[in-house]
C-alpha cells in the first residue's frame, strides 16, 4: 500500500465505523474491497493489518451493538474473509477471537442485521474467501457454520442461496484436499467429518420429497463434478448414484432441469470413468423418463460428449429429432416413413406435447430447432446427418407458419392452426434453415428452400426480425449454391432465383420500416461483396432498380439506413455497379457519388453515416478506386480536412486510418507488425522518400496527425502517435533528410505544438517542409507519449487513492449528489 | 394456487441497473435492462446468469420491456441481446426506440474512449439490438402472444417514458419505470387509469421527499447562469446527449429572449439538431403548451443556441456551453472543464447525479485540488453548482399514482432501502395496501385468485333474463347450472380433477356370507369376461378395469345380498353391461 493511501485509511475506517455517516454509494465499498483483494494477493495480509491497525479496529468496531449500515457490516465480513485467507493472518485474527465473533452465533448471525440479504451474502462471501486452509476447516466445524450454510441454500435471495451452494462445494473440496500428510481415502466412510457431513446432507436432500431441496442437492453436485476432478469425486458418484437414479422413478421427475445439468456434468467430468458407474444406463433412462422439452437439453448434451456409447447417441438423437419427425408425419401427403426416424409411428408423448397447446408446441419446436442448429457445426454431430428430412422439416414448418402448406391429416391441420403466423417459430426455423446451408441437399429440396425464402421475403406479413433472418438465410444458401462448372459464376438456377429476388429486394428497400430497409441494404452489400465481379450477378443487378434505390437511400431520414446505404454504394461503386443517374445535372455518377459522400461527411448530423463514409473512402484508397487514383492527393487532402473538423472522435480516428493507408502507399508498408521489433535498417532511397514526404505535406497529413496527437479523445491521440512513430521509423535511415533542429521553422512548429498540447489549437501550422517535419518528429518524445496514452483516461480518478479521497470527501454532504437516474 | 413472482436483478433497494423479472401466469417478462455506471467491469450489468440457468433465454423469457431511454433502464440491452444471447421481442415506445441508440452510442463511445473497458458492445450490436425492438403506441394493447398482452401509459419523466401494464388473463402487473406526477416545461404528468392491477411495481427514488417547486429550482438556475455571464464568466453544463439537456435549453432560450442577452450559448455535437428532430417527430409526447405553440413556433428551434466548435472554448468573453458527457468523465465536457476550472469567474453546473470515479463526483463532493495525469494538480477555482433536474415523482406523487391505479399490492424498486421503508409504511397505513421492497435477488411471491371466463349456454341466460332482472356488472347474481371445467382452468385454480362415478345396487338372492358372494361374483365374471382384467382384492371387493363391486348384507333380508357397483364415466359401457349381467343372477353351478 502506498503511503498516501496508508495515511487516508484511518480516517476512512473511522467514517465506516460511524453509524451516523451513512454510505450511500455502495459501489465504493465494492471497489474498496477489490483494492484490498489486489493488495493481499500481492503481499502479506498480516503485515498489512499490523501496519494499519485501523483495519482491525474497524472489524472490532462493527461488532459493537449499534445501528450500523448493513452494507458496512457486509463489507466488513467480506474484508475479514479476504484477510483470513492467509493462514498466518487467520491465526492472528483468531487470537483476538475476532473470527468467531464475526462469523459465529454471537455475531450478526444471531442479530437483527441478519434479515438483510446483503449481510447474509457478506457472511457467505467472507467464509468463501477465508476457507483456504485446514485451520479454516476446523474453524468452520467449531462455529457450526456448515449447518447455517445448509439452511442458507434455501434463502429467499437467489444470490445468497446460490452462493451458499457454491460455498458448500468449496468446503467439500477443501476438506477432501486433506491435511498435508497424504491424499484422502477413497473409502467414503473414512472421509473427513466435514465432508461426511456435507455428503450426508446431500443424501438427505436427495431423499426428500420437497423439490426445492432436491434441486439444491443436485445443483451442489453439479458444481462439484464440474469443478473437481479428483478421484474422490468418483467415489462420491458411486455412493450417490442410486439416489439420483431413484429420482427417475418419481412421476413427474422432480427438478428435471437440475438433474439434466448434473448428469451432463458427471458425463463430462474427466475424473469419472462413466462406464463403471452406470452413468450411461442412467442417461438412457433419463432420456426416456423426461418430457420431450426436458429431454431435449439432455439429448443435446449427450450428443456433444466426446465418447459415449453409440446406442445412447442414437437414442439422444432420436429424442432431438422426434418433434420434427412428428411435424413431418402430421403433414405427410401419403403414408410411409417421414425419413427422419426409422420408426414410422411418431412418439405419442411428443405428439401429445405438440398438439394440444400452442405454448407447448411453439416452445418445443423452437427448442428443438435451436438444439439442432447448435449440433450441426460440431465435429461430433451424428453421422449420417439426415440433411434431406431436416431440410424438409424446416421448409414444412415455415410453410405451416405462413399457412401455405396444406396438410391432409387432422394432426397436420391442427398443427397448421397452431403455428399460423407464429413469429417465434418463423425466426427459429429461418435460423435453422440458414445453418443447414452448410450441407447440400437434393436439388428439388433446395428449390423448395429458395421458394420458401422468397415467399417470406415477399410476404407483407413478415415482421422486420423475420425478414432480417430470411435475408441472412438467403445469403447463406446463395453462398452454398452450386457454381457453374469451370468458373466461379453462379449456376443458372441460382441466377434465375436472383432475378426473382431482386424485385423483392427492391420492394423492401422502399419499406416504411427502417429496420427492413437497413436489412435489405446489408444483404445487398454482402451479395455485392461476394459476387460483384461475376457477370451473371452484375447483369441481373444492373437490370434492376436496386442500385438507383440504394443511391436514393443515401438521403434516408434514418441515420442507420443512410450509413448502410453509404456502405452499399461504396461497394457497388468499387465493383463498377453504380448506375449513372438520369438527367443532365449529373455528368458522371462516380464523380457525383464521391461528391455526395463528401457532402455526407461534412454535413450529416449523425455519426454513423459519416463513419461509414470514412470506411468507404479508406477502402477506396486501399483498392485504388478509379476516382481516387485520378488525383489521390486532392482526395486525401479533402477527406482529411473534413474529418479533422469532425466532432465525432471515431470519424477523426478513421481519418488517421486513411492517413495511414496513404502513408503506406507513399512509403511502403510497415516492415513488422510489432513497432518494437528489431529490424535491420534498410536505407530508403532519398529521392522517392523526399517526394513522398512532400506529397504528405501537400495533403496536410502532418497537421492532421499533430492535431490528433493532442486530441481530447484518447484513441485518436493513440492512433496518431502510432502513425507518427511509424513515419519516424520509415525516415530514420534516410541521411539526406537530416537537418539541424535549430532551424527557425522547426522552433515555430514546436512552439505551435506546445500551444496545441495546452489545448489552444486555433492557430494552423501552415505549409510545412519535409525536413522541418522530420526534425520536429525526432525531437518529440513519442514513445513517452505512447506509454502515457496506453493507460485509461480516467486511471487517476479510478486509482485507490482517489477512491479513498472521494469516500472521505462525501462525508457529511450527502444529498448533494443523490442517485436518481442517468 | 396461481401466483405472481417478482425478482429484481437490479433496482432492488438501489438505483441503477434496473432489471426486474416478473412471472405472471406462467409468462416470464423482464422489465428494463439497465446498467450501473458506477462500475467499469461486468458488475455494471445485471447478473443474467440467474436466468440463463433456466435454459435458453429466448425460450425462458416471453419478452423484454424497456420503460425509457435512460441508461440505468436500457444500458445493458445490447449486451443482453447480442452478447448474452436473448433473441426474443423487446418492447418500448416509439420515442424510446428512436432515442435509445443515441444514448447507448454516446455511452459506448465514452467507454471505448476512456479505454480499458472490456466486454462492451459495439455500434453494430446496438443497431442489431434496436432492430429487434417492437415499438408501441400509448394506450395500444399489444398482444405479445395469445395470452400475454401489454399496454403503455404516459409517464412524463423524459420524452417517450412509459409505464407498462402486463396482463395475462385476469392477472396483471403495472410497472412504472421512472415517472413524474407534475408536468414540466416540455412534458406532461404521468397518468394511468383505474386498472386495478394485482401488483403495482413503482419507482421510489424520492420516496421520502416532498420536492420543492421546480419553478424555484429553475429560477435559481437562471439566476446563477445570469450572474456568471454578467460578470464575464463562462458557464459549463455537462449533460448526456438527450433528456434534461433539452429542458434546460428551452429554459435558457426563453430567458435569453426575455432578457435580451447576447452571450452565446453552445450545444455540442449536433445534438440540437437531433433533439429538434425527435421532439418534432414525437410532438404528441410533449405537454400541451408545447403542442399548442408548435403551430406558430417550434420550441426546439433555438434562436440563441448554436452548435459548438472545439475552438470556441478559447474565445474571450462570457458564454454558456452544454457539453457531453454528463459526469465529466471523458471527452469534450472534461476538456472544457480543464480549460475553465482555474478561473473563479467561471461556473460549472452539474444538473444530475455523478458516480464515484468521475471528476463530476469529485467536484460535487467539494474537492478543489484535482490530481490530473502525470501528477499535475488542477486547482478548481470556478464556481461549482449542483442542481438536480431529474423528474421523478416524490412521496406525494407516488401515493397519488397508487391511488389512481388502485392495485391490490405495491412493490417498491429504484430507491434506497431506508426511504423505501418509510414509503412502505405510509402506503400500508394510509392506503391499506400491502407493500413489498425486495432486495436484488429476493423473490416476492403473491398468490392471486384468477377470474376464469365461463361459457354459459344461451338457454340458461334466457331463463335468467326471463326472471326480469337486467344484468348489472356491479351486482353479482347467482346462476344455477352445471360447471364443467377443463384442464387449464383446473391448473389455474390449483384444483384436482373431480372423479365422477356412477353407482348402482344389484340385489342377489344368496344366503351365503358376503365374502363368499363376492368370491362367486369374481369366479363368474372371470369366466365371462375373458378379455378384461378381473381382480379379487384382499378387502373382498372385486374390480373389473375401473369398476368396483362390493357385496354387502341386506339390512332387512338375510337371504339377500346387495352388490354395490360403481364405475367411472369413461367405463360407462362396461359398467352398464356388468350390472345387467349381475342382475341376471349368478350361475347355480358355481355354488
Amino acid at each position: 500500500m502506498d503511503p498516501e493511501c496508508s495515511q487516508l485509511l484511518p480516517a476512512l475506517c473511522a467514517v465506516l465505523a460511524d453509524p451516523r455517516q451513512p454510505m450511500v454509494d455502495d459501489t465504493c465499498l465494492e471497489k474498496l474491497l477489490d483494492w484490498f483483494k489486489t493488495i493481499t494477493e500481492a503481499g502479506s495480509s498480516l503485515l498489512l493489518l499490523q501496519e494499519n491497525p485501523c483495519l482491525v479496529e474497524l472489524l472490532c468496531h462493527v461488532l459493537k451493538p449499534q445501528d450500523l449500515s448493513s452494507r458496512v457490516l457486509s463489507f466488513s465480513l467480506r474484508l475479514t474473509g479476504v484477510f483470513a485467507a492467509q493462514e498466518d493472518c487467520f491465526q492472528y485474527l483468531q487470537q483476538g477471537e475476532l473470527l468467531p465473533r464475526l462469523f459465529g452465533e454471537a455475531g450478526p448471525l444471531g442479530g437483527a442485521a441478519w434479515t438483510a440479504p446483503t449481510v447474509r451474502s457478506g457472511w457467505i462471501q467472507g467464509l468463501r474467501s477465508l476457507a483456504q486452509h485446514p485451520s479454516a476447516l476446523h474453524f468452520l466445524a467449531d462455529c457450526g457454520a456448515v449447518d447455517t450454510i445448509f439452511s442458507l441454500q434455501g434463502d429467499s435471495s437467489l444470490f445468497v442461496a446460490s452462493a451458499a451452494g457454491q460455498l458448500l462445494v468449496h468446503i467439500l473440496s477443501l476438506s477432501m484436499r486433506g491435511p498435508a500428510e497424504g491424499p484422502p481415502s477413497l473409502q467414503a466412510d473414512d472421509w473427513p467429518p466435514c465432508a461426511q457431513k456435507i455428503v450426508g446432507h446431500i443424501e438427505e436432500s436427495l431423499r426428500s420429497t420437497a423439490t426445492p431441496q432436491i434441486t439444491q442437492a443436485l445443483n451442489v453436485l453439479t458444481t462439484t463434478f464440474s469443478h473437481c476432478h479428483d478421484p474422490w469425486t468418483q467415489v462420491l458418484w458411486v455412493q450417490l448414484h442410486p439416489l439420483v437414479a431413484a429420482l427417475l422413478q418419481k412421476d413427474p421427475v422432480p427438478a428435471a432441469h437440475s438433474l439434466v445439468d448434473l448428469l451432463l456434468s458427471v458425463a463430462r467430468s474427466p475424473g469419472l470413468s462413466s462406464s463403471s458407474c452406470g452413468l450411461w444406463e442412467t442417461l438412457a433412462q433419463t432420456l426416456s423418463h423426461l418430457s420431450p422439452t426436458q429431454a431435449g437439453l439432455l439429448a443435446l448434451g449427450i450428443l456433444k460428449l466426446q465418447d459415449c456409447p453409440q446406442a445412447l447417441r442414437a437414442q439422444a438423437f432420436a429424442v432431438l429429432l422426434q418433434p420434427l419427425a412428428c411435424v413431418l408425419q402430421a403433414t405427410a401427403q401419403g403414408p410411409g416413413p417421414s425419413g427422419l426416424l426409422d420408426s414410422t409411428a411418431a412418439d405419442s408423448v411428443t405428439a401429445d406435447m405438440l398438439l394440444p397447446s400452442k405454448a407447448a408446441c411453439v416452445g418445443l419446436l423452437c427448442q428443438t430447432l435451436a438444439h439442432l442448429e447448435l449440433l450441426l457445426p460440431l465435429p461430433q454431430r451424428p453421422c449420417p446427418w439426415p440433411q434431406a428430412p431436416l431440410l424438409g422439416a424446416a421448409v414444412t414448418l415455415l410453410q405451416l407458419c405462413r399457412g401455405s402448406g396444406s396438410p391432409a391429416s387432422d394432426a397436420g391441420r391442427q398443427l397448421c392452426a397452431l403455428l399460423l403466423g407464429c413469429v417465434r417459430v418463423q425466426r427459429a426455423a429461418l435460423d435453422f434453415l440458414g445453418t443447414l446451408s452448410q450441407e447440400t441437399g437434393p436439388p428439388e429440396l433446395v428449390t423448395q428452400v429458395f421458394a420458401v425464402l422468397l415467399e417470406y421475403l415477399r410476404s407483407p406479413d413478415s415482421s422486420p426480425t423475420v425478414l432480417k433472418k430470411a435475408f441472412q438465410a438467403t445469403f447463406r444458401w446463395l453462398l452454398s449454391s452450386p457454381r457453374t462448372p469451370g468458373c466461379s459464376d453462379l449456376d443458372s438456377h441460382t441466377l434465375l432465383f436472383l432475378r426473382e429476388l431482386l424485385p423483392v429486394l427492391q420492394k423492401r428497400l422502399c419499406s416504411p420500416c427502417w429496420e427492413v430497409r437497413d436489412s435489405g441494404l446489408e444483404f445487398l452489400t454482402q451479395m455485392t461483396r461476394r459476387w460483384g465481379g461475376q457477370a451473371g450477378f452484375r447483369h441481373a443487378l444492373l437490370a434492376s432498380e436496386v442500385p438507383r434505390l440504394t443511391e436514393q437511400l443515401l438521403r434516408d431520414p434514418e441515420s442507420y439506413v443512410r450509413a448502410s446505404a453509404v456502405t452499399a454504394m461504396g461497394q457497388l461503386s468499387s465493383q463498377g455497379l453504380c448506375v449513372p443517374p438520369a438527367g443532365p445535372e449529373h455528368p458522371g455518377s462516380q464523380q457525383s457519388l464521391l461528391g455526395e459522400l463528401l457532402h455526407i461527411l461534412s454535413t450529416d448530423s449523425e455519426g454513423f453515416p459519416r463513419r461509414a463514409v470514412m470506411q468507404v473512402f479508406t477502402q477506396w484508397l486501399r483498392d485504388s478506386h478509379a476516382d481516387v487514383v485520378g488525383d489521390t492527393e486532392q482526395f486525401v487532402a479533402g477527406v482529411l480536412q473534413v474529418a479533422g473538423q469532425d466532432l465525432d472522435w471515431e470519424v477523426r480516428a478513421q481519418g488517421l486510418e486513411l492517413a495511414l493507408v496513404f502513408l503506406e502507399q507513399m512509403l511502403g508498408p510497415p516492415r513488422s507488425h510489432c513497432p518494437y521489433a528489431v529490424t535491420p535498417p534498410v536505407a530508403a532511397p532519398a529521392g522517392p522518400l523526399t517526394q513522398a514526404l512532400q506529397s504528405l505535406c501537400r495533403v496536410r497529413l502532418f497537421e492532421f496527425a499533430f492535431r490528433a496527437l493532442f486530441d481530447c479523445d484518447r484513441p485518436v491521440a493513440q492512433k496518431s502517435c502510432d502513425l507518427l512513430l511509424l513515419l519516424r521509423a520509415k525516415t530514420a535511415s534516410s541521411s539526406s533528410l537530416q537537418e539541424p533542429r535549430s532551424s527557425p521553422d522547426v522552433a515555430s512548429v514546436e512552439a505551435a505544438l506546445q500551444r496545441w498540447r495546452a489545448g489552444d489549437q486555433a492557430q494552423p501550422l501552415g505549409d510545412l517542409e519535409p525536413e522541418v517535419v522530420l526534425a520536429v518528429l525526432r525531437s518529440m518524445d513519442l514513445e513517452g507519449l505512447r506509454g502515457a496514452l496506453a493507460e485509461s483516461s480516467d486511471h487517476v480518478e479510478k486509482s485507490p487513492q482517489s477512491l479513498l479521497q472521494d469516500m472521505l470527501a462525501t462525508v457529511g454532504i450527502l444529498g448533494e449528489n443523490e442517485a436518481d437516474c442517468y | 394456487m396461481p401466483e405472481i413472482r417478482v425478482t429484481p436483478l437490479g433496482a432492488g433497494q438501489d438505483v441503477g441497473r434496473s432489471c426486474i423479472l416478473v412471472s405472471i401466469a406462467g409468462k416470464n417478462v423482464m422489465l428494463d435492462c439497465g446498467m450501473h455506471m458506477g462500475f467499469s467491469d461486468d458488475r455494471r450489468f445485471p447478473d443474467f446468469s440467474y436466468i440463463t440457468r433456466n435454459g435458453r433465454l429466448t425460450d425462458f423469457l416471453d419478452c423484454v420491456i424497456i420503460s425509457h431511454f435512460h441508461l440505468d433502464h436500457c444500458g445493458a440491452l445490447p449486451y443482453f441481446s447480442e452478447m448474452v444471447g436473448y433473441d426474443g421481442p423487446i418492447y418500448m415506445t416509439h420515442p424510446t426506440q428512436a432515442i435509445c441508440p443515441i444514448l447507448l452510442e454516446d455511452y459506448r463511445k465514452i467507454a471505448v474512449d476512456k479505454k480499458g473497458e472490456a466486454n462492451f458492445f459495439t455500434s453494430q450490436m446496438i443497431k442489431d439490438c434496436m432492430k429487434k425492438v417492437v415499438a408501441v403506441h400509448l394506450h395500444q394493447t399489444v398482444q405479445v402472444d395469445d395470452e400475454l398482452e401489454i399496454k403503455a401509459y404516459y409517464a412524463g419523466h423524459v420524452l417517450g417514458a412509459a409505464m407498462f401494464q402486463i396482463k395475462v388473463g385476469s392477472e396483471s402487473v403495472v410497472y412504472t419505470g421512472d415517472y413524474n406526477m407534475t408536468p414540466d416545461r416540455h412534458l406532461g404528468a404521468a397518468w394511468i387509469d383505474k386498472c386495478r392491477p394485482n401488483l403495482l411495481i413503482t419507482e421510489s427514488t424520492y420516496a421520502t421527499t416532498i420536492r420543492d417547486s421546480k419553478r424555484c429550482r429553475e429560477r435559481d438556475f437562471l439566476k446563477k447562469v445570469h450572474e456568471a455571464v454578467e460578470r464575464g464568466g463562462k458557464v459549463l453544463i455537462p449533460v448526456f446527449a438527450l433528456g434534461r439537456a433539452q429542458e434546460l435549453c428551452i429554459l435558457l432560450e426563453t430567458f435569453w429572449e426575455r432578457m435580451n442577452l447576447k452571450a452565446p450559448i453552445y450545444f455540442s455535437t449536433g445534438l440540437t439538431e437531433k433533439a429538434n428532430h425527435y421532439y418534432k417527430l414525437f410532438i404528441t409526447w410533449t405537454n400541451q403548451k408545447i403542442r399548442k405553440t408548435f403551430v406558430q413556433r417550434n420550441m426546439f428551434e433555438f434562436k440563441h443556441i448554436k452548435a459548438f466548435d472545439r475552438a470556441f472554448a478559447d474565445n474571450p468573453g462570457p458564454m454558456v456551453v452544454f457539453a457531453t458527457p454528463g459526469m465529466l468523465h471523458a471527452g469534450q465536457s472534461l476538456q472544457i472543464f480543464r480549460k475553465w476550472a482555474g478561473n473563479e469567474k467561471n461556473m460549472v453546473i452539474m444538473p444530475g447525479y455523478c458516480v464515484q470515479g468521475t471528476v463530476g463526483h469529485k467536484i460535487l463532493s467539494g474537492q478543489r485540488k484535482l490530481e490530473m495525469e502525470g501528477r499535475q494538480v488542477l486547482e478548481v477555482k470556478m464556481q461549482v453548482e449542483y442542481m438536480s433536474f431529474s423528474a421523478h415523482a416524490d412521496a406525494k406523487g407516488i401515493m397519488q399514482l397508487v391511488g389512481q391505479a388502485e392495485p391490490e399490492s405495491v412493490l417498491l424498486v429504484h430507491g434506497e432501502a431506508k426511504k423505501m421503508e418509510f414509503l412502505k409504511q405510509k402506503i400500508e397505513q394510509e392506503l391499506r395496501v400491502s407493500c413489498y421492497m425486495p432486495a436484488n435477488g429476493e423473490t416476492v411471491t403473491l398468490p392471486t385468485s384468477p377470474s376464469i371466463p365461463v361459457g354459459v349456454s344461451l338457454g340458461l341466460l334466457k331463463r335468467e333474463m326471463a326472471q326480469g332482472l337486467l344484468p348489472d356488472a356491479k351486482k353479482p347474481r347467482l346462476l344455477h347450472g352445471t360447471l364443467i371445467m377443463k384442464d387449464s382452468a383446473l391448473k389455474e385454480l390449483g384444483l384436482a380433477e373431480h372423479q365422477l362415478r356412477f353407482t348402482c345396487r344389484v340385489h342377489l338372492h344368496d344366503p351365503r356370507k358376503e365374502q363368499e358372494t363376492a368370491l362367486r361374483v369374481y369366479s363368474h365374471l372371470k369366466s365371462v369376461l375373458k378379455d378384461h382384467c378381473v381382480q379379487h382384492l384382499p378387502d373382498g371387493s372385486v374390480t373389473v378395469e375401473s369398476i368396483l363391486i362390493q357385496a354387502a348384507a341386506h339390512s332387512e333380508d338375510p337371504g339377500t345380498k346387495v352388490l354395490l357397483v360403481s364405475w367411472t364415466y369413461q367405463d360407462e359401457e362396461l359398467g352398464s353391461y356388468l350390472t345387467s349381467l349381475l342382475k341376471k343372477g349368478l350361475p347355480q353351478a358355481s355354488s
